[in-house]
Formats: C-alpha cells, structure tokens, sequence
C-alpha cells in the first residue's frame, strides 16, 4: 500500500511513545514483583532488621503442609468453577442462542449483576444466608423436608469448602456467559442456517457448531479463570477467615496471613512467589494440554 | 494467547504488589483521620499566625466514632478537656472499630516505620515492634514524672514492658475472661448458684441443653475469642501461672506438659459435651452476645469489656445477668479465684513521633491515663490501671457493682495473647478451631503449638 509511508512513525518516536506505560509496568509490576523475590529471601519481621538467609524459606516452603493444603483448596476451587461455571455459562448462552428463550435482556442483566458487586457485599450476603438459625439455606430445607440436612454450613470442615466456592461460582457466572455469547454472535448466521437444513437442532447445535467453533474463546476463559481463582481472597477472607481451623485456607489468605497476622513478611513474600510460580505453572499445563486436544 | 498471558502476568503481580507494598501505601491514607471536631473549626480561623506552633500529635484507637464502651466516652471527654487546656496541641484521632481490621493496619504501618504519634496495641505486639526498634522506650518520661508513674498499680506495666524497658502506658485494667450468666436460664434448669466445681459446671451444662438452650455462645470466627476469653483463663486453672512465667521466659516448660493439655482437652471435653452453639466458628463475638441477649444462650464468655453492652441489652437479660469466672479443676496448679487479665493492651508511642515532640506527647499520655481521666473512668465502673482513692460510686450500674465485687477478690493470671508472639499465637488461635469441632485431638494441637513456639526461640 503507498499510504502506508505517510502513517509510519519513526521508531524512536515509538519508543517514546512507550515510555509512559512501560514505565508504569516497571514500577507497578516489575520492581515490586522483584522486591518481594528480595524480601523473600530474608527472614524480614517488619522493621528495619532484615538478615538475607538465601532460600531458607522456600527450602522451609516446600515442606509447609499448610501451603500445600492450601494449594490443594484453591485446586478444588478451581474444578468446581470450571466444570460447573464453564459448563453454566455454556448451556446459558445456548439456551440465548434459542428461540424459546424470552426477556432475554432481563435474563442477561440479572445474571450479570452480581459481577459488579463488592466481594466483601457478597460475602456478607452468602455468611447471613449460611447462617444456622436464620439463614435461608437452612430454611429452605426445613421447609422442604430436609430437616437432616440443616447444618451450620461454614463450620464444617468437610463442607466448608464447596460452600465457599459456591458464591465464587455465582458471582462470577456472568463473565463467560457474556464473553461467550459475544463469541457466538460472531458465528456466521450461515453455518446454522445450513446445519439446520441438514436437520441438525438443539442439543446437536450447541455440541457440534457452538462448541468447536468458540473452542478458542473456552479456553481464553479458562485460562482468565485459573488465574483469578489462584487470587481468590477476600470471600473467604469475609465468609469464614479460612477457618473453622484452617480448612478453607487459599493460597492468598494464607500469604496474606503469614505476613500482616504472623508478621512473617520474609516467609510470607516467598509464599507469593511460590503462589506465582503455581499459577504460573498450571496456565502453562492447561495450555500444553489444550492445544494437544486440539 | 499472549494478551491472556500478560493480563493474566498482571493480575498475578498486583497481589505480588499488594502483599509487599501495602506497607507503603497504608501510611498515607488518611481518610480515616479527622482532626477533633473543635479543632477542625478553629484551624481557618485568623490565628493562623500561631499555627506554625501547633504540635500535632495523632492518635490512633480501636475505638469507632460512636462506640459507647465507658472506656471510649472516657477518652473522648479527657481529649476534649485536654484540648481546651492545650489549644498549641492538636491531637487527630483516627478510629478503626475492628479488631482485626485495627491489628492489620497497626502492624503495616509497623513494617514501614510509620507508626503514629500513639496508638493502642496489645503487649505481644509491643514486643515485636520492640525488637524492629519501631517504638519508643517510655522510661524516660515515665520516670521524668515520678508522681504520674508511681499513679499506676504496680503489676499495670507487666504485660507492657519487655527485655527491661516500659513500651506502654496502661489505661485499664480488664478481665479477658468472665462468664456472664442468666440467672433465670440457670434457675429453670435447677441450677441455684454458680457451680463451684467443674463436675457442677458440667452437669450445670446437660441441664441447660436439656432446656433446649445453648449452654455457652461462643463466636469465634475471628479466633481470638476463645483464645483471649475461654483458654487463657480455662488454661491457667490446670497450669498454675509459673507454668506460663516459664513458656514465656523460655525457661523450660512446654506446651506439650501434660497440665496444657489437660486444660485443652477440658475446652474440647466442653464442645463435645454440646456447650457451645455448632456455628461457633463462624459468627463473632457481636454475634455471641445477640445470641445471649435473645435468651438463647444461657452463658456467654468474654472479657469485663462487655459490661456495657450487657448493660444497653433488654432488660429482661440485663437485670438477670450476673457475673463469674470458671469453676475450679481437680488436680489444677492454678488458683480458684482467678482469671486472665491485666492492662492487656496500653498506649504505645511510634519512634518517628517519639523523637521530634516527646513532650506533647507525653502531655497528651498524661490526660488520657492520669488521674483525672481514671477517676472518670472509675465513676462509670470501669476497673483502672490507676489508683483513685475516693470516687463518686452513685453512678455504677448495678453490673458493674457485681463485676467490682467479683473482680476484687480475684487474682489476675497472664493473657496469653498478650505476651505470646504475634505468629505463635496465629497458629494457636487456628488450632482451637480444629479443637473445638473436634478435628485435632489436644495432644496432636499441643504438639503443633510447641514445634512453633521452638521455632521463634
């Protein structure tokens, strides 16, 4: 294209450009990121005593069972949300695609509505709805019948964390409903058109068009969601305070925890970095194992 | 894919940053912070060529702006009154009401040296942040006025001095541990008085549970409760206290003695036996206290602090309300008629404030602990940290009396929250969680606190 000369910018002009935004990342990301490896590797107390004692704490990490029980309530909170909120959001947005379906803007609003509210909101929601003499989960199964199965929801160990992740699951259904409607609008209207002549309907649609052909935009969202839930914290942190004990302890609170209620800022910076290095590693499995699928 | 990755990168990195730079930022968000009322009208006013003068002295409490505890009233009129006094002097108050919320941001603001001028902080806090050199040694202006200093009752420093040297003022002397208990509940199951015995206090409990009621409330989802409230107190009837003096001068004795476990294995022998409210790790001690106040709880434990709630509570719960402190144990160390408490927390000066305006901020320490504050404090019923000689008694609710009475003859034992450290007490406070639904057995909890209280040695 001759035009093309008229737009280029020179590269110096470019990078100056850039400057801003980069110098921005540097200071926002990059250095802190860097000074809590350094802190990391020091037994930091608060302060202005730190002694460098190497990779002390993350020798001490690797046997930290609580870290790594921790871990472990993240990767159930992790299946949880993506078989079921995947799955949701994905039978949802066939069900938008559908005729049948009616005030389909009312339905999309309500869905989304509780993305944009406060964690701490929700979380106070969900505590009073969990609560044993008045909350409604216990009501309705008295109502119901299910008397044996009132319980005080968030003091059981063995249950504490699927009804944690619950809210999780609820808040957050509306962002991959919303990014996969948006991805099934972009298919051409033709591909149904001719399925359908073929006789293909319903269920057969969603599994044999919507699916292959919003693959990618899935596994984008997948990917956005073991990301944030590896950062899961303030739910928790409001609904139970990773207790009773420690069993609903996430890898956030459990940093968070050992650096501002323990004051161990050494050890809890090389529990960040290890939380990094976590959810690090799981975003590269999940995508060497995506496009292996593919 | 890379888009992802990046935003995915950045995310990851703002909790990075989050978790290391707290600390700084905390330091400079004043939206808390209001200068006092009077003050806030007086500053635009002309006499700004003498403002150049004004010393301000910040000054930050657990106390929330419209929080009735006798102790916060108190404060609010001596700081008032000392502003009249002192118009050179200008103290901002910044309130945080919650405990926890409170304890986060004092020790971010620790971590980065930025300490306020004073503020309220418990002794194993002050021990830590003695050890960073982020506070500053009150002997010299404890000892500069020697009339002020000799004021204190003599053991108020205890759970605020560490290796030798004072770090905080006391302002009240408070009971972390009383059972308060609804006479009426107790005397609809049989119960005429308080047990005496913990066979009593136990069969006291099935009683109460025949009823239908919950014996104890027990709101312990921010885990200090039954650490600060129940074990401290429960604890020392089966050690004795020179079994604590030992723990925390490292002198030999161990969680793990069969004593501590005893006194464990008695807090979980009581939620097995049903004491508490199931839900008991996830409501709070506000929590607690409306369990009680509905008359669904026959008991509730907390410190003498509560006395004033209990006191606004309706009145059919408030005039049957009385006070005690648990049982004696067979084969216990500890005394009968004793209970944790102590100063427990104090005023506490950061460095930086210490070393430009040490003697407005002495002034200022003065009027919020001295003599005149503490007879205040002491005509509402409040137990003080300094001696009042003769004060107006007319005015003490009724509560209040019965508290007085029982705590006079009381002999107080160590909170362990107040002299353990901050980490320690981190993993204690999680593992009477566990204990208490049974999830940790007191021997294997006994051993998980010791494996950490020889790590901080």
């Amino acid at each position: 294209m001759n035009h093309g000369n008229s737009l280029r910018i020179k590269k110096s002009t470019l990078l100056w450009l850039l400057v801003p935004s980069i110098a921005i990342y540097t200071f926002v990301m990059i250095i802190p990121l860097i000074l809590s490896f350094y802190y990391s590797l020091t037994d930091w107390t608060g302060g202005p005593t730190k002694a460098f004692i190497g990779f002390d704490n993350y020798r001490f990490l690797m046997k930290d069972s609580l870290f790594w029980e921790s871990f472990h309530n993240n990767l159930i909170i992790l299946l949880f949300t993506i078989v079921f909120q995947m799955s949701l959001a994905f039978i949802l947005t066939s069900l938008f695609m559908s005729k049948a379906m009616r005030l389909k803007e009312f339905h999309r609003t309500v869905i989304f509505f509780p993305v944009v509210l406060s964690a701490v909101v929700v979380g106070f929601i969900w505590q009073m709805m969990y609560s044993q003499d008045y909350g409604i989960v216990n009501t309705v199964l008295k109502s119901v019948g299910l008397d044996s199965y009132i319980m005080p929801w968030l003091d059981d160990p063995k249950v504490v964390i699927y009804a944690v992740t619950l809210p999780l699951i609820w808040q957050f259904l509306g962002i991959p409903m919303i990014i996969f409607m948006s991805a099934v609008q972009g298919i051409s209207k033709d591909i149904y058109e001719t399925c359908e002549l073929d006789g293909c309907t319903g269920i057969k649609k969603a599994i044999y068009i919507t699916f292959p052909l919003i693959y990618d935009t899935i596994k984008v969202v997948i990917m956005l969601s073991i990301s944030s839930n590896m950062l899961v914290f303030s739910h928790i942190y409001v609904l139970t305070g990773g207790g009773p004990g420690t069993s609903s302890m996430v890898l956030a609170q459990y940093a968070y925890k050992t650096s501002f209620t323990s004051m161990q800022l050494g050890y809890g910076s090389a529990v960040t970095i290890g939380m990094f290095i976590l959810s690090f590693g799981l975003v590269l499995v999940f995508k060497w194992l995506a496009e292996v699928k593919k | 894919m890379n888009r992802n990755y990046s935003k995915f990168v950045s995310l990851l990195i703002v909790l990075t940053l989050a978790v290391s730079f707290l600390a700084g930022c905390g330091g400079s968000n004043n939206n808390a912070t209001k200068p006092e009322p009077s003050k806030a009208a007086a500053d635009p006013s002309p006499a700004s060529k003498s403002s150049n003068e004004k010393v301000k002295v910040t000054f930050m409490n657990l106390w929330a702006k419209d929080n009735t505890e006798n102790i916060a009233t108190s404060v609010r009129a001596a700081l008032a009154k000392f502003q009249e006094e002192n118009p050179d002097i200008i103290v901002e108050e910044e309130s945080i009401g919650d405990q926890n919320a409170y304890y986060t941001k004092l020790k971010t603001l620790a971590a980065s040296n930025d300490l306020p001028d004073i503020f309220i902080s418990k002794g194993s806090e002050l021990a830590m942040f003695a050890k960073n050199q982020t506070v500053a040694s009150l002997d010299e202006i404890l000892a500069d006025d020697v009339a002020w200093k000799e004021g204190f009752l003599p053991t108020s420093f205890n759970d605020l001095s560490t290796a030798g040297h004072i770090y905080g003022v006391p302002f009240s002397m408070l009971a972390t541990s009383v059972i308060y208990y609804n006479k009426k509940i107790f005397a609809d199951a049989g119960v005429e008085t308080f047990p005496t015995t913990w066979a009593e206090f136990e069969s006291a409990i099935e009683k109460i549970k025949a009823l239908g009621i919950t014996p104890i409330a027990l709101g312990n989802k921010e885990q200090w409760v039954a650490n600060s409230c129940v074990l401290s107190a429960l604890g020392d009837r089966f050690t004795g206290s020179d079994w604590f003096t030992s723990i925390n001068n490292k002198a030999g004795a161990k969680f793990t003695d069969p004593e501590f476990v005893n006194g464990l294995a008695a807090l979980q022998g009581l939620a097995k036996m049903g004491a508490f409210n199931k839900d008991m790790n996830s409501i709070n001690n506000d929590q607690q206290k409306t369990v009680y106040f509905n008359g669904k709880a026959a008991m509730f434990l907390e410190g003498s602090w509560a006395i004033g709630a209990v006191m606004a509570a309706p009145p059919e719960i408030a005039e049957n309300t009385e006070v005690a402190v648990f049982p004696s144990v067979d084969g216990g160390k500890g005394a009968a008629k004793a209970t944790s408490g102590g100063a427990g927390s104090g005023y506490a000066v950061g460095v930086k404030g210490y070393a430009t305006k040490k003697e407005a901020i002495a002034k200022v320490l003065k009027a919020i602990s001295g003599a005149e504050f503490a007879k205040d404090l002491a005509e509402k019923g409040e137990p003080v940290a300094y001696k009042v000689a003769d004060y107006d008694k007319s005015n003490v609710k009724s509560l209040a009396v019965k508290y007085a009475d029982l705590s006079a003859e009381l002999q107080f034992t160590p909170i362990y929250d107040s002299y353990l450290s901050p980490a320690l007490i981190s993993q204690m406070n999680a593992g009477l969680q566990d204990l208490l639904i049974n999830s940790v057995s007191p021997e294997e909890l006994a051993k998980r606190i010791q494996t950490e209280y020889e790590k901080g040695n």
